[in-house]
């Protein structure tokens, strides 16, 4: 007798043979886990937000209506938002759900704002002002580094017009440290872009790798029989369309 | 002309993306079954995280972990994510978890089935609490800091809040000696600086995505987190600190191999670029 756990883990490997089966070409198969998948996540998302609603709402106001209307009443607020944002569906009251949505990105942008000028601007400039004299000379390499790129990067930015030079002028001091700036900001970014796909890689393959050793590895027969079935998919794809 | 011939076919083989996935699924399959042993180097920012928690944390601390990742990003995050745990258990904290994402409900039961040998012998209730889903984004994240059980009323499993030990120690951001996310979205360590850090101080521990650790590694250079823990790498150095060696330790092998493989083909590509450029530039000059 198979069981429903054992049943499951082959469905997985072959679900993850199937989606990477992509890389090769598009196919049956692949289609079919692509929406399973899809359809799942949706499902399973729209499950738990509901879930999420009985366990603070619903449960409580049923189980202990006294304690909940003292003490846990202003839940009741977003919940009625919530419920407004399907006036959308309306063409008479579709204006209803503007309440709910102007509340959302209020309340959103409130919170953000009250602590966005210190988190992300004082805290950030401030880490930027850096000793550029001192004794450990990496230290103070990499401080300069630090500052010249940031400064680079912003008169990339901010400073979008060259100046000029005469022609057959000698360039002004000016515009010798704009265009240093400039360039510096420029390979410094490189460099970022670099560090950012390097890493972007490592996601990938980590993905890949992990996911070879928990789904195919220990149902290493079902995501053979998968593969095959992937490749015969493949095959009969391009067939058709011949 | 013979010369260029015989780079356009190099480069017609070499460009085939069939070849590519097919040598990268080998790279990362062969060295799974025939681990070649290469060595993991410990890096300055693991250490400062392990000596970090070593130095900081008493028997008895707090510790908020947000669980914030789908089943994808396990294989970098969950890692993360037990090591840590077994380092917290270790010291003596006793920690409560939370996950703003939907996601993250799959995630910890996956940890839970994954890291049995960890939370062995902890007590749910006493030794550790997992809050569930928390609808809200970063208004949740605000209302958690200023009070949990303001926020919800029962944990994922729908017992009260008040009626677990633990519980009734905790509350808001301050009682908790530190924060640790654990995520595979780049908002949600913001939304952690803005509404944990930067009113209450509380201080704060990344475990992110490879992908996404240049974005927030302004938060720790600033000083507004004590440190990243990046990817599967991140997790194995940690593995090997706390002698509890599973996925990510793992993975080395097929990583390493895996990214000769990447910079094999980008040498050979720059290789192909440059020998084409300058044969049409001596071309042309004639």
């Amino acid at each position: 007798m198979i069981s429903w756990d054992v049943l499951g883990a082959w469905l997985c490997a072959a679900m993850v043979v199937w989606i990477y089966s992509f890389a090769y070409r598009d196919n049956a198969l692949y289609k079919l886990a692509e929406h399973m998948f899809v359809g799942t996540a949706a499902g399973y998302s729209i499950a738990l937000a509901l879930d999420s609603l009985n366990r603070v709402v619903v449960s409580p106001a049923v189980r202990s209506p006294g304690t909940f209307w003292t003490t846990s009443w202003h839940y009741l607020v977003p919940v009625a938002l919530g419920i407004l944002l399907f006036a959308k569906y309306s063409r008479k009251y579709y204006w209803l759900a503007r309440y709910a949505v102007a509340v959302n990105i209020a309340v959103g942008s409130g919170l953000a704002l009250r602590t966005v000028p210190i988190a992300n601007i004082v805290r950030q400039i401030t880490a930027t002002i850096l000793p550029l004299w001192g004794s450990d000379p990496v230290k103070v390499l990499n401080n300069w580094i630090l500052v010249l790129i940031t400064l680079g990067g912003l008169t990339y930015f901010l400073f979008t017009i060259f100046p000029r030079v005469a022609e057959g002028a000698r360039p002004s001091p000016t515009y010798r440290v704009y265009r240093s700036l400039y360039y510096i900001g420029i390979y410094g970014m490189m460099v970022g872009f670099g560090a950012l796909f390097a890493n972007t890689i490592m996601t990938r393959v980590g993905f890949l790798i992990s996911i070879y050793l928990i789904y195919i590895q220990p149902e290493a027969w079902a995501a053979t029989v998968a593969a095959i079935l992937a490749a015969i998919a493949i095959i009969l794809g391009i067939l058709r369309k011949r | 002309m013979s010369e260029m011939s015989a780079l356009s076919s190099l480069e017609k083989i070499l460009g085939s993306k069939e070849l590519l996935y097919t040598l990268l699924l080998l790279s990362v399959i062969l060295p799974i079954l025939h681990p070649l042993g290469i060595p993991v180097e410990i890096s300055r920012r693991t250490i400062d995280v392990y000596e970090y928690i070593e130095t900081n944390l008493r028997p008895g601390c707090r510790v908020y972990i947000e669980v914030y990742y789908e089943v994808a990003a396990r294989g970098e995050l969950e890692p993360n994510l037990i090591a840590l745990t077994k380092h917290l258990f270790d010291r003596g904290c006793r920690i409560v978890y939370g996950s703003l994402s939907a996601f993250g409900v799959i995630a910890f039961s996956l940890f839970k089935s994954m890291a049995a040998d960890v939370l062995e012998g902890k007590e749910y209730g006493r030794d550790y609490v997992y809050l569930g889903y928390i609808a809200g984004g970063e208004a949740a994240t605000a209302s958690l800091a200023r009070s949990i059980k303001g926020t919800i009323s029962v944990d994922n499993y729908g017992n009260r809040l008040e009626d677990l030990p633990l519980m009734k120690e905790v509350d808001k951001a301050t009682d908790f000696d530190l924060v640790v996310i654990v995520s595979s979205g780049t908002d949600i360590f913001a939304y952690y600086v803005r509404q944990w850090h930067t009113p209450y101080g509380v201080p704060l521990l990344f475990a992110c995505l490879s992908v996404i650790a240049p974005s927030i590694e302004p938060f720790v250079g600033a000083k507004q987190a004590v440190g990243m823990l990046v990817g599967q790498r991140s997790a194995a150095e940690y593995e090997v600190l706390v002698g509890r060696l599973g996925l990510g330790i793992a993975s080395m092998d097929a990583q390493s191999t895996s990214h000769m493989l990447i910079v094999a083909f980008i040498v050979i590509g720059n290789a192909i670029y440059w020998r084409r450029r300058i044969s049409s530039k001596r071309g042309g000059s004639r």
